[in-house]
């Protein structure tokens, strides 16, 4: 079976075990929305600082949300001894980083979507026509987070605490993708086009590349030490 | 299948779980991996299912090693793990399409259905592994195992959570498998239900090798070397 047969499989068989039990969604969707609300009455956001507080803001929401659908990426494989069900099998660990990957990617867009339309009417904010440039910018920005944030989780893994350590190994290897995501929302609301953002784009753009496949090259190896 | 195993030793720190171990088995043999607590019983069968590196030593399965990177061997080896290996939230039916589909083994629904028949949980098929009772999913991984044929199945004191069909059902299952000239190699503490069933036992006493020979009858030399691990009475 091919790595992409084996990724679909598994990938499949997350998104079953989610439907089912509801966790990870449920938990994302609410703690990002209840982070809204309490920066939307800690911020009194004045007209001519939103380009510059509104990314750094929504960012900030979406690397708390995610690290807590990443501390449960691996819940399944932890139950039953499940993970070694896998490794056992013929299974390219390459698949499973990208079934995990892709996993996680679906859960994260799954609550940006609601997120970000939700973040613009509470700091009501106008320019509803560059929610597609920023969704675009959002999603490279959350490929980044997901690809480093599943070879994390799978370093994390079997660490006792590994609810804290997590976000201390992932937030700074994070701060390159933080930065040029900030960068490029900043440009597009600043300007209404991606302009001088191009080149934080394409740091964003070699980012996902390079860590996508350094991910499928070096997960045989991060999930059996 | 032939199973090839040479010095082979594992260290968690300072401590030697099992040390200098070789072995030679040939197709259809029946180990039964005995010894007390702590003995590396455990420790060898996740070495021979790769799911811990060696310290020392190789692993081949018809001359080819059992390293990280070799999924087609790994796709020969099986652990059946009492009520383990299973996902909760998937039904008996789902659980064994989704390991049937990793081993690229595309089993029909009416083949997973005839499996199940076999371990008497066709009525359960519907039913999350979750519901199940330890003994139940033990029958699971028995189909599954039965499905995913492998050439050397490693079994991990598999007696515990059975009833009396179920032991059944297991043995005629090993007796079937080791016919079709597959290696299985059984970690047990139900010495008696081992030694009827293997074709040679393995005493293992704080990580080395005690006792390794083919079964015979009468077995002088086996009673001898198991004797040090009998119980006392507690007087």
């Amino acid at each position: 079976m091919t790595l992409v047969k084996q990724a679909y499989l598994l990938l499949c068989k997350d998104l079953l075990l989610e439907l089912r039990r509801r966790d990870s969604l449920l938990t994302m969707f609410f703690f990002g929305t209840l982070l809204l609300f309490v920066f939307h009455f800690a911020f009194d956001m004045p007209p001519d600082k939103v380009a510059e507080l509104a990314p750094a803001l929504l960012w900030l929401a979406f690397l708390f949300t995610g690290t807590l659908g990443l501390a449960q990426l691996f819940q399944a494989e932890r139950d039953n001894h499940c993970l070694d069900g896998l490794l056992l099998s013929p299974l390219d660990r390459g698949a499973l980083f990208l079934a995990k990957t892709g996993f996680n990617l679906m859960l994260m867009l799954a609550v940006e979507v609601v997120v970000i339309p939700l973040f613009w009417i509470l700091f009501n904010l106008s320019g509803w026509n560059l929610l597609p440039q920023l969704f675009l910018v959002t999603l490279l920005g959350t490929v980044g987070f997901c690809v480093l944030g599943t070879i994390t989780a799978a370093i994390t893994l079997r660490a006792r605490a590994r609810e804290l350590l997590l976000p201390l190994v992932l937030f700074p290897l994070m701060i390159p993708v933080i930065l040029a995501t900030i960068r490029c929302m900043e440009t597009v609301l600043k300007t209404g086009s991606f302009g001088d953002a191009t080149p934080w784009l394409r740091l964003l753009l070699g980012f996902d590349v390079i860590f996508l496949t350094i991910g499928v090259l070096i997960f045989d190896w991060v999930i059996e030490s | 299948m032939r199973l090839t195993v040479k010095h082979l030793a594992k260290a968690y720190g300072y401590l030697w779980a099992l040390r200098h171990l070789d072995l030679a088995l040939a197709p259809g043999e029946f180990v039964a991996l005995l010894g007390p607590n702590g003995a590396g019983k455990t420790t060898l069968l996740k070495l021979l299912a790769g799911l811990t590196t060696p310290t020392t030593g190789a692993i081949e399965l018809d001359g080819r090693p059992l390293s990280a990177g070799a999924a087609a061997v790994r796709g020969q080896i099986g652990l059946l793990a009492p009520a383990e290996h299973l996902y909760d939230q998937l039904t008996v039916l789902e659980n064994l399409r989704f390991f049937s589909a990793l081993y690229d083994k595309g089993s029909s629904t009416g083949a997973l259905q005839a499996a199940l028949e076999e371990v008497g949980l066709a009525d359960r098929a519907g039913e999350f592994s979750g519901n199940l009772s330890a003994g139940m999913k033990c029958r699971l991984s028995i189909a599954k195992w039965r499905l995913l044929d492998p050439g050397l199945l490693l079994l991990d004191e598999p007696y515990g959570v059975l009833d009396g069909n179920g032991i059944d059902l297991l043995e005629a299952f090993l007796r079937a498998h080791c016919a079709k000239g597959h290696i299985v190699i059984m970690a047990s503490h139900h010495v008696a239900r081992a030694l009827n069933l293997c074709s040679r036992a393995l005493i293992l006493h704080q990580g080395r090798v005690h006792f390794d020979e083919p079964k015979q009858t009468p077995w002088p030399g086996f009673d001898r070397a198991f004797g040090d691990f009998l119980p006392r009475g507690g007087l």
